[in-house]
C-alpha cells in the first residue's frame, strides 16, 4: 500500500485547528502561584500552558513587580509586555497571606490543590505558618516547589539573587563573549528561566511518583545550580587540563565549524555537525578541494585548535562576500546547517514558525488581538494552548472564591473588609485598561 | 508541638532534600524504559540524561562508530573514547549499536520499541519514518509509546520538509538569543560589537530541557489515559520563550529587542560594574532599593535626580550610562568582595523592597569550582566510574525529598552493554550477537 506522505501525515496528526478538539496534558492539576518577578511565574506559565489551572496569589494593590518592569517604561493598556509573557491562562487572585483571614484562604485552596510554586526568600513561608512542613499536614499529597537563588539550605540563603547574579556566579559570564571585553550578561534572563524549566521538570517528575504513590514531597531549585548545570562540558574541562574555558567569541571551540558569521547584510549561524554536512558547506563556498586536505578530512581533525580557527577564517571570508538569504538557500540546497540571526520581526512574519502555532496570534476578551510564543513542544495526543493573557490583579477573585472555595457574597465582602484579599490599586500596571467596561473578560 | 518543627526550616529542608541521602530513597521513573536513538546532538543526550537521573532505565543507540556527538569536545580532547561534551551526557546509561541504515538492524529495533516507554530522536523529520521505524509504524506496535523528537525545523511546517539540517549554533540564532546578547555598535564595526552566542551550548541543553518537558507532560497524560504520543520539540521555537518580551513589544509598539551589552532595558540598574579587581553584577531597580543603594554609595541627592527618580527614567539608554557611569566612580574604589559586603550590611537593615539590592561576583569557572557552596548542594560531584575514571562533574540539579535524582555512573564505551541488554530484552545471546556482528547489524 501506498504510504501517504510524512509531512501531510505529521501536519495532520498535529493540526493546529484540531488543539481546541483535544485532551489537555495537566487536566485536572491545579496550582497555586506564590510568586514575583520571573523564576516562578515562569514556572507555572510552563504548567498553564499544558492545561494545570494557575491559580496566581498577588499582593492586593501592588501584585507582582514585575508589572511595573517595562522595556524603556512602555506599557499597552495598562500591562507590560516584560509581565505579559509569563502570565498566561492564569486566575489572577489579590491575597494577603500575611493575615491570618489570608493565611486561612490559602490553607484551605491547598487542601484543593496539587502543586504550589513560591519564589520568597526561604524560610519566608515557613515563617508565615504556611511554609511545607504546615500545609503537607492539610494535604500530604502536595507537591511544593522552592524557588531560589541558591537553595532553601545553601550558606547563601539569606543572600538576595536575580537571574543575572547566577549569570556572574555560576561562570556563565566568564564564558560568554569575547577576549579583553568586560564580561558581557546575556540579553535576556537566562537564570531565571533556566531555573523555571528546572522546577516545571522537577514537578512533572513528583506528579507522576504521585500518580502513582499519592504521595507528595518537596522540591528545591536553585538560580545557579541551574546555569551550572548547563555549561556543558566546562567542568570536566576545568578540572582535567587545568587551564579552563576562555572566551572564544563566536566560534564553538568543540565543534568546527559551529559558529556565527557576519554576511553582506547581516549575521547567519553556520554549523557542519558532520563529513557530511562539512561536504556540503565546501560545495556551497566553492571550496571542494579544503575536504580532501588532511587537517579538515574528518572533524576529530577539524575540532583541532589551530584548524579550527583557519577553517572559521575560510568561512567568516566567504560570508561577507554573500547575503543571508543565499546562504539559508545554499544550506537547504547542500544540506548544511544555517540560519539568519533572527529578531522579533522575523519571527512575526515567519510563516513556519506561524502554522505551528509557535507565533501565536489570540483574541483576549480584556486585551483584544494578542500575539505570543506558544507552548514549547507540540503534543499529538494533547498539546498546549494560549486560552487567555494576563490579567490585572485580584481579577479572578470572585471566580475562585466562589467556584473553588464556595464562598459567598458576605464572606467575600467580609474579607474584603478585612483587607485580607483585594484587587488593583489605581496604578499603570496593576489595572485594567482605561477603556474597560468592568464587564470584559470577567469569569463567573 | 513536636521537635520536627522546632529545627528551624533551613536544617529541616536540609534534612528532608540532602542528596547524599539519596541512595536510601526511592526513585520516580524506575518503571520507565527509554530508547535513545539520538545521533550527532547533546540535546538529545540532555533529554535522557534528565531521565536517567530521576531513575528511567535508559539505552542509548548508536551506530557500531560511535555516534558522531563522542567527537564534539573543547579542543578535539579525548578521555579514553570519548569527548567531554559526551561525557558529561552519558550519566546512568546503558550503551548499546545497533545500525540503523541496516534493514534487520531495523527490525531489532521495533522489537525494543515493543518494550519502551520513551524513545528519543534528533534525525532530520521524516527520516526515522523512510526507515519504517518513526512514530507511524512504532505506535501500532506500542500505543503506549511516547516519541520526542528533536529537531531545529519540526515535524511539520514549511521549514520541517527542506531536509536543512539543524544544529545547536541555529537554535541559538533562530530563537532570537543570539540576536538581543552581545555589544552593540559604538564607533562601527567591530568584531567584538556583534550577535553573540552563549559560549555554552545553551541552544542544545535548552532544546534537551523542553524535550523532556514535552515528554514527562506527556507521560503524565499516558498515566491518565493510557495514551502513547508524538512530541516534536524544535530547540529554536522552545527557546523563544525564554526571549523575555521579545513578541509582545514587538506586537504592541512595533519595537525590536536589541542587543546592548550588559545594560537591560526594562531594568536598571541591573547590570556588572566594574571593581578594583574584578567585576560584579550589581542590582536594585525597584525605587525603594534604588534609594538603598543611593545611600550606599553616598549619593542619596541623586534619588531626586529627574534622570533617576523613577524606574521609567532610569531606563532610557543615556540614563542607564550615566548611572553606570556614577555607580562604578564608587566600585572602582574598593575591591569586588568588599562591594559586595557593603551592601550585604546596608540591606540587613532593610526589609522588603529596600532590601532588594542585588549583588553577583563574576567568577570564571575555576573560582566556581572553588566555592564549597556548590559543593554542599552537590551541584559539583566526584564520581568515580570503572571505565572512565574519577571525573569532576556537575550533580543532577533537583533536591526532592521523596524521589530524589542521583549519578550512578559517567558513561560507557561504545556498545559496552550490548551482551546485557540485548539478552535481557530479546533473549539474544552471544552466538547470535557475533553473527549480528559480522553482518554489521551491531
Amino acid at each position: 500500500m501506498e504510504q501517504e506522505d510524512y509531512f501531510e501525515w505529521s501536519k495532520d496528526l498535529f493540526s493546529v485547528s484540531k488543539i481546541f478538539g483535544k485532551p489537555e496534558a495537566l487536566k485536572g492539576i491545579r496550582v497555586l502561584e506564590l510568586c514575583t518577578r520571573v523564576f516562578g511565574p515562569v514556572t507555572a506559565d510552563l504548567l498553564a500552558d499544558f492545561g494545570a489551572e494557575v491559580i496566581k496569589i498577588e499582593l492586593p494593590g501592588v501584585g507582582d513587580l514585575m508589572r511595573y518592569v517595562a522595556p524603556r517604561g512602555f506599557f499597552w493598556q495598562n500591562i507590560s509586555p516584560a509581565f505579559t509573557h509569563m502570565n498566561h491562562n492564569k486566575y489572577h487572585v489579590g491575597i494577603d497571606i500575611r493575615k491570618p483571614e489570608g493565611a486561612d484562604l490559602l490553607r484551605r485552596l491547598v487542601a484543593k490543590s496539587d502543586i504550589l510554586v513560591e519564589n520568597f526568600r526561604p524560610g519566608t513561608m515557613d515563617r508565615w505558618g504556611v511554609g511545607y512542613r504546615q500545609l503537607k499536614g492539610i494535604n500530604p499529597g502536595l507537591i511544593y516547589q522552592g524557588n531560589s537563588g541558591f537553595g532553601q539550605w545553601s550558606v547563601f540563603k539569606d543572600r538576595p539573587s536575580y537571574d543575572a547574579t547566577s549569570q556572574a556566579m555560576s561562570g556563565f559570564s566568564a564564558t560568554t563573549g569575547f577576549p579583553g571585553r568586560t564580561p558581557l550578561k546575556i540579553g535576556v534572563w537566562i537564570g531565571d528561566y533556566t531555573g523555571a524549566l528546572f522546577a516545571a521538570l522537577g514537578i512533572l517528575v513528583a506528579l507522576y511518583h504521585r500518580k502513582k504513590t499519592g504521595k507528595g514531597q518537596l522540591l528545591d531549585v536553585s538560580q545557579g545550580e541551574s546555569l551550572i548545570r548547563v555549561l556543558d562540558w566546562t567542568w570536566a574541562f576545568q578540572t582535567m587540563s587545568g587551564k579552563g574555558r576562555g572566551l572564544y567569541g563566536n566560534r564553538d571551540v568543540a565543534i568546527s565549524p559551529s559558529g556565527i558569521f557576519r554576511c553582506m547584510d547581516g549575521f547567519v549561524a553556520i554549523a557542519a555537525l558532520d563529513d557530511e554536512q562539512f561536504k556540503g558547506l565546501c560545495q556551497a563556498m566553492d571550496r571542494d578541494e579544503l575536504i580532501q586536505e588532511d587537517r579538515f578530512k574528518d572533524i576529530s581533525r577539524r575540532v583541532k585548535e589551530d584548524n579550527n580557527i583557519v577553517l572559521y577564517d575560510i568561512i567568516s571570508k566567504w560570508s561577507m562576500t554573500v547575503s543571508v538569504e543565499e546562504i539559508e538557500n545554499l544550506a537547504d540546497k547542500h544540506r548544511f546547517s544555517a540560519h539568519r540571526v533572527s529578531n522579533a520581526k522575523d519571527h512575526y512574519k515567519d510563516e513556519h514558525l506561524r502554522q505551528r502555532r509557535a507565533v501565536w496570534e489570540f483574541d483576549d476578551p480584556l486585551y483584544g488581538k494578542v500575539v505570543e510564543y506558544g507552548p514549547g513542544p507540540k503534543l499529538s495526543r494533547s498539546p498546549g494552548r494560549m486560552k487567555w493573557f494576563t490579567r490585572p490583579i485580584g481579577f479572578n477573585n470572585e471566580h475562585i472564591f466562589r467556584n473553588v472555595l464556595g464562598l459567598g457574597e458576605d464572606e467575600i465582602k467580609e474579607l474584603e473588609e478585612q483587607k485580607a484579599i483585594g484587587n488593583w490599586m489605581d496604578r499603570v500596571g496593576a489595572k485594567p485598561p482605561d477603556d474597560w467596561n468592568g464587564e470584559d473578560g470577567v469569569f463567573f | 508541638m513536636s521537635t520536627e518543627n522546632e529545627k528551624s526550616w533551613y536544617d529541616w529542608a536540609k534534612e528532608q532534600t540532602n542528596p547524599s541521602d539519596a541512595a536510601k530513597k526511592p526513585e520516580a521513573l524506575s518503571d520507565l524504559l527509554v530508547l535513545d536513538a539520538s545521533y550527532g546532538s547533546i540535546g538529545g543526550l540532555v533529554c535522557s540524561s534528565v531521565l536517567a537521573e530521576m531513575g528511567a532505565r535508559v539505552i542509548r543507540i548508536e551506530p557500531s562508530i560511535g555516534d558522531m556527538a563522542r567527537n564534539y569536545s573543547p579542543f578535539g580532547i579525548q578521555h579514553k573514547d570519548t569527548g567531554l561534551g559526551y561525557l558529561v551526557e552519558g550519566r546512568n546509561k546503558h550503551h548499546i549499536t545497533l545500525n540503523l541504515k541496516n534493514q534487520d538492524a531495523r527490525e531489532i529495533f521495533k522489537k525494543l520499541a515493543g518494550h519502551a516507554d520513551i524513545i528519543i530522536e534528533t534525525f532530520q523529520a521524516g527520516v526515522m519514518d523512510e526507515w519504517g521505524i518513526g512514530y507511524r509504524q512504532l505506535k501500532e506496535i506500542n500505543p503506549r509509546l511516547i516519541y520526542t523528537a528533536l529537531y531545529t525545523y519540526g515535524q511539520f511546517g514549511p521549514k520541517a520538509s527542506k531536509g536543512r539540517p539543524g544544529s545547536e549554533i541555529t537554535n541559538q540564532a533562530y530563537s532570537g538569543l543570539a540576536y538581543i546578547s552581545g555589544e552593540p555598535e559604538r564607533e562601527g564595526p567591530a568584531e567584538y560589537a556583534v550577535p553573540t552566542k552563549t559560549g555554552s551550548w545553551y541552544g542544545w541543553y535548552s532544546e534537551g530541557l523542553f524535550a523532556a518537558y514535552g515528554t514527562l507532560l506527556a507521560l503524565n497524560f499516558r498515566e491518565d489515559t493510557g495514551e502513547g504520543q508524538f512530541v516534536d520539540v524544535s530547540g529554536a521555537e522552545c527557546l523563544m520563550k525564554f526571549i523575555d518580551y521579545n513578541m509582545g513589544w514587538f506586537h504592541m509598539d512595533g519595537k525590536v529587542k536589541e542587543r546592548l551589552g550588559s545594560y537591560d532595558p526594562s531594568v536598571f540598574p541591573y547590570t556588572f560594574i566594574k571593581c578594583k579587581d574584578g567585576y560584579t553584577f550589581m542590582a536594585a531597580y525597584n525605587d525603594e532599593a534604588f534609594n538603598t543603594l543611593m545611600e550606599i554609595i553616598g549619593r542619596p541627592e541623586l534619588v531626586e535626580d529627574p534622570r533617576f527618580s523613577s524606574f521609567m527614567q532610569r531606563t532610557s539608554l543615556e540614563n542607564e550610562e550615566a548611572l553606570q557611569n556614577i555607580l562604578e566612580e564608587w566600585s572602582t574604589q574598593y575591591p569586588v568582595d568588599d562591594v559586595i559586603d557593603r551592601v550585604q550590611k546596608a540591606i540587613s537593615k532593610k526589609e522588603g523592597r529596600a532590601a532588594a539590592v542585588v549583588t553577583g561576583k563574576v567568577t570564571h569557572p575555576s573560582e566556581t569550582l572553588e566555592e564549597q557552596n556548590w559543593w554542599d548542594r552537590g551541584a559539583f560531584v566526584s564520581v568515580k566510574d570503572p571505565v572512565y575514571g574519577e571525573l569532576t562533574l556537575q550533580g543532577p540539579l533537583w533536591k526532592m525529598s521523596e524521589t530524589p535524582p542521583r549519578l550512578k555512573w559517567i558513561c560507557r564505551p561504545v556498545g559496552a552493554d550490548n551482551e546485557f541488554i540485548y539478552l535481557k530484552y530479546l533473549g539474544i545471546g552471544k552466538n547470535r550477537l557475533a553473527e549480528m556482528k559480522r553482518d554489521a547489524v551491531v
